[in-house]
C-alpha cells in the first residue's frame, strides 16, 4: 500500500511517499481502508521529533474510511462499516490499523470528509465546552486563537450553550471568521492588549473561563482576566510550554482554578467516546455546527500540506484525500 | 478596654495585655462587645510578621459577641444583636470595631463560643466541600490533616454528603478522632506511605478530590492519587509553600485540576457570607456538625494559647474569653 513515511525527524520534506506492506489487524484491531486523513498540528510535532515515536513511522492520527478486516476479538465494528477515528498513528496511508474501541460509526448524514475533519478538533471543542468546564448560559468565555481549528468550533458550541464569547485572533481576516462563528467580541491581539480589552469588555469583572491552546505567550495575562474563582483550561501550548507555576498566584488572583487537559482523558471509555462523537455528529448533521474544510491535498502532497499548515496561512481544516 | 497588642512581631511574648480606649465605630462599622475570640494559626503568622500587618496592632481575626454601638450608615445590625465574624483584625480584645457587612447573626441554638469557634474553620470546610469542589454522594475524597481544625469539620461534612472519606493523620489518637468524625479509612502517614495506601484503598482508580492544607510535603504525591480529571484543592501550607510546579504534570497525570482557594473569595459578598454562615450554623444547631472546643483561656493568657497551638498538641479549637 501507499503510505507517507518518516525515516528521520525534521521539516516537511522528511515525509516521503513510499510503498510498504499493508498492516494486519491484531485481535483487538480492525484494518480500515482510509478515504480521508485529517492533518493536525500534532502531526507536525511527531514529524519534527518534539513528540516521540519509534522510527520509521507513518504520521497522521485521524481519519475516516471503511473497515476491510477485523481481528478475532473485534466486536464493535464489522467489515464494510464506515468509521472515523482519532489517536491512531499511521493514518497518512491507504490502510491503517486501529483498536476497534477507538473506531466510531459514521452516520449516513455525514460525509467521510466531515467525519474526518471533526474528530480531533470537534471532540476537543466538545469536551472543553461541556466537561473541562461545564459552560452555562450567561457565562462569559475567553477563547484564544478563536479562528483556529478548535477555536472556530469552540466558539460555535459556546454560543449554542448561550455563553457570551470573547475571542482573540491575530489579524482582521481571522477576526471576521471568529465573528461569523458567533463570537460576540473579537480582540485582534496584535493591535490591542487582550488583558486590557477583556477587562473593559467585562466591566472589570473578568471572564468565567479562559480556553487557551496558546500557552506561554498568554498565560500570565490570563490570570488577570478571570473573575474570582474563574477557570483556566489550558489544552495546548502552541507558543511554547508555560514555565512552572507558583500555586500562590492562584490564590492571589482570586482563588482561581487551572487545568491542563488532553482529549484522551475525555474519551477514555468507549461509552464516553460514543456519547461525545454522537453529540458532535448530530450538531454537524443538523447544520448547527459548521466545519470549515479549507483545503484538501492528495496523499503524495502531505509535505506541502504541512508547509501550508505551519505557515499559518490556512484558516480551517486541512485534509488528505486518498 | 483590655486588649492584646503586638508592638513588634515575634514569638508569643510579643503579645502584651494592655489598656486601650474602647473602639468607636466608623460610619459603616459596629462595635461588638466580645464574649469569645477564636485562636487560629493565621494569628500566629500575623504575630510573627509572616503575614503583614502594621504594628502596633490588636491580634485576632474571629469572634462573637453583642453589638454595643453602630455607625451612622449601619442598617444590617442593631444594638443588642448577637453576632459573629471572621477576617477582620482586632478580636483579641474586649471590644472590636467591625464593618457591619461582615457581621452575621448568631441563631438560637448556637452559643457565642460555638459561633466564634466555627466561623473561620467551619466556613472553610463548607466552601471546600460545597463550592470549590461540590462533593457528591459516592465520590471518594482524601483529606490531609484530618484531625486538624478544618480537617475534622471537613470530614464530617464530606461524610454527611455521602462521600467516602480517606483521611491522613500523624498519630493513633488523631486517627481515633478522624474516625469518630466519619472518616471511612485513616492512614497514619508516619507509618505508611499515603500515596501507596490511598491507591490501594481507592482500588487503583484514585480519588476524585484531594483537600490539602499541608502543602510542600504532600502536594506531589497528592497529584499521583487523583483519578483522571480529579481536583487538587490546596488550601494551606502548614509544611511550607509548594514550589512552582510544571503544568505538564497535570496533563500527564490525567487532565488534573489545581486550585488554591482562600476563604475571602468564598464570602466576598454579603449574600454569600450570610448563606454560608447560615448553613454552618444550621448544621451545628441540628447536631450534624460537632465542634471540639478543647480549651478556653482568659484574654490575659493569649501567650499560653499560642504556645499550646504552636506545640501542635491540641486537636480542638482554642478560644480566648475576654
Amino acid at each position: 500500500m501507499k503510505a507517507i513515511r518518516v525515516q528521520q525527524t525534521g521539516g516537511p520534506e522528511v515525509m516521503e511517499l513510499a510503498e510498504i506492506p499493508t498492516p494486519q489487524p491484531k485481535p483487538n484491531e480492525a484494518l480500515v481502508k482510509v478515504s480521508v486523513a485529517g492533518v493536525n498540528s500534532i502531526d507536525g510535532r511527531f514529524r519534527d521529533g518534539s513528540l516521540r515515536t519509534p522510527l520509521p513511522f507513518t504520521p497522521g492520527q485521524e481519519g475516516a474510511g471503511v473497515v476491510t478486516a477485523v481481528g478475532a476479538q473485534a466486536k464493535t465494528v464489522k467489515v464494510g462499516d464506515r468509521v472515523a477515528w482519532s489517536g491512531a498513528l499511521g493514518s497518512y496511508a491507504e490502510y491503517v490499523t486501529a483498536t476497534t474501541d477507538s473506531l466510531v460509526l459514521v452516520p449516513a448524514t455525514l460525509s467521510d470528509q466531515q467525519a474526518a475533519a471533526a474528530m480531533m478538533q470537534g471532540l476537543t471543542a466538545h469536551y472543553l465546552a461541556n466537561d473541562a468546564h461545564k459552560l452555562k448560559a450567561g457565562e462569559t468565555a475567553l477563547v484564544h486563537a478563536a479562528a483556529g481549528g478548535v477555536g472556530l468550533l469552540l466558539v460555535q458550541m459556546a454560543r449554542m450553550i448561550g455563553a457570551r464569547v470573547i475571542g482573540t485572533a491575530s489579524n482582521q481576516e481571522k477576526a471576521s471568521l471568529a465573528l461569523e462563528a458567533g463570537a460576540d467580541e473579537v480582540i485582534v491581539f496584535t493591535q490591542q492588549d487582550f488583558e486590557a480589552e477583556v477587562k473593559r469588555l467585562t466591566g472589570g469583572k473578568g471572564v468565567d473561563v479562559v480556553y487557551d491552546g496558546v500557552g506561554k505567550a498568554t498565560f500570565e495575562k490570563n490570570l488577570n482576566v478571570m473573575r474570582r474563582r474563574g477557570m483556566l483550561v489550558l489544552y495546548g501550548m502552541s507558543s511554547g510550554p508555560v514555565p512552572p507555576v507558583d500555586p500562590a498566584k492562584l490564590s492571589e488572583k482570586g482563588s482561581l482554578y487551572m487545568a491542563r487537559t488532553t482529549l484522551a482523558h475525555f474519551t477514555a471509555t468507549r461509552e464516553e467516546l460514543l456519547a461525545r462523537t454522537s453529540a458532535l455528529f448530530a450538531m454537524i448533521a443538523e447544520g448547527k455546527l459548521k466545519l470549515r474544510i479549507a483545503k484538501t491535498y492528495a496523499l503524495a502532497e502531505a509535505a506541502q500540506a504541512h508547509r501550508d499548515m505551519e505557515a499559518r496561512k490556512i484558516a480551517g481544516k486541512i485534509l488528505l484525500i486518498l | 478596654m483590655k486588649a492584646i497588642l503586638v508592638k513588634q512581631p515575634g514569638g508569643p511574648e510579643a503579645m502584651e495585655l494592655v489598656e486601650l480606649p474602647v473602639s468607636q465605630p466608623k460610619a459603616n462599622e459596629a462595635v461588638v462587645k466580645l464574649t469569645a475570640s477564636g485562636v487560629n494559626f493565621i494569628d500566629v503568622y500575623v504575630r510573627e510578621g509572616r503575614y503583614k500587618a502594621l504594628p502596633p496592632f490588636v491580634l485576632g481575626q474571629e469572634g462573637a459577641g453583642v453589638v454595643n454601638a453602630v455607625g451612622a450608615d449601619v442598617n444590617s445590625v442593631k444594638n443588642g444583636d448577637r453576632v459573629a465574624w471572621t477576617g477582620v483584625m482586632g478580636s483579641y480584645a474586649e471590644y472590636a470595631a467591625v464593618p457591619a457587612d461582615r457581621l452575621v447573626p448568631i441563631p438560637e441554638g448556637v452559643t457565642d463560643p460555638q459561633a466564634a469557634a466555627v466561623m473561620l474553620q467551619g466556613m472553610t470546610a463548607h466552601y471546600l466541600s460545597h463550592d470549590t469542589y461540590p462533593l457528591k454522594r459516592g465520590e471518594t475524597v482524601l483529606v490531609h490533616a484530618a484531625a486538624g481544625g478544618v480537617g475534622l469539620l471537613l470530614v464530617q461534612m464530606a461524610h454527611n454528603i455521602g462521600a467516602r472519606v480517606i483521611a491522613t493523620v500523624s498519630t493513633d489518637e488523631k486517627a481515633r478522632l478522624a474516625r469518630a468524625a466519619g472518616a471511612d479509612e485513616v492512614i497514619l502517614y508516619t507509618q505508611s506511605d499515603f500515596e501507596a495506601e490511598t491507591k490501594r484503598l481507592a482500588d487503583g482508580k484514585g480519588v476524585n478530590v484531594v483537600y490539602d492544607s499541608v502543602g510542600k510535603t504532600t502536594f506531589e504525591k497528592g497529584l499521583n492519587v487523583l483519578r483522571p480529571r480529579g481536583m487538587m484543592v490546596l488550601f494551606g501550607g502548614s509544611s511550607g509553600a509548594v514550589p512552582p510546579f510544571d503544568l505538564i504534570a497535570l496533563s500527564q497525570k490525567g487532565s488534573l485540576y489545581v486550585t488554591r482557594p482562600t476563604l475571602a473569595n468564598y464570602i466576598a459578598t454579603r449574600e454569600e457570607l450570610l448563606a454560608r454562615s447560615g448553613a454552618v450554623f444550621s448544621m451545628m444547631a441540628a447536631g450534624k456538625l460537632k465542634l471540639r472546643i478543647e480549651h478556653t483561656y482568659p484574654l490575659a493568657e493569649a501567650q499560653q494559647a499560642h504556645r499550646d497551638l504552636e506545640g501542635r498538641k491540641t486537636t480542638g479549637k482554642l478560644l480566648l474569653i475576654p
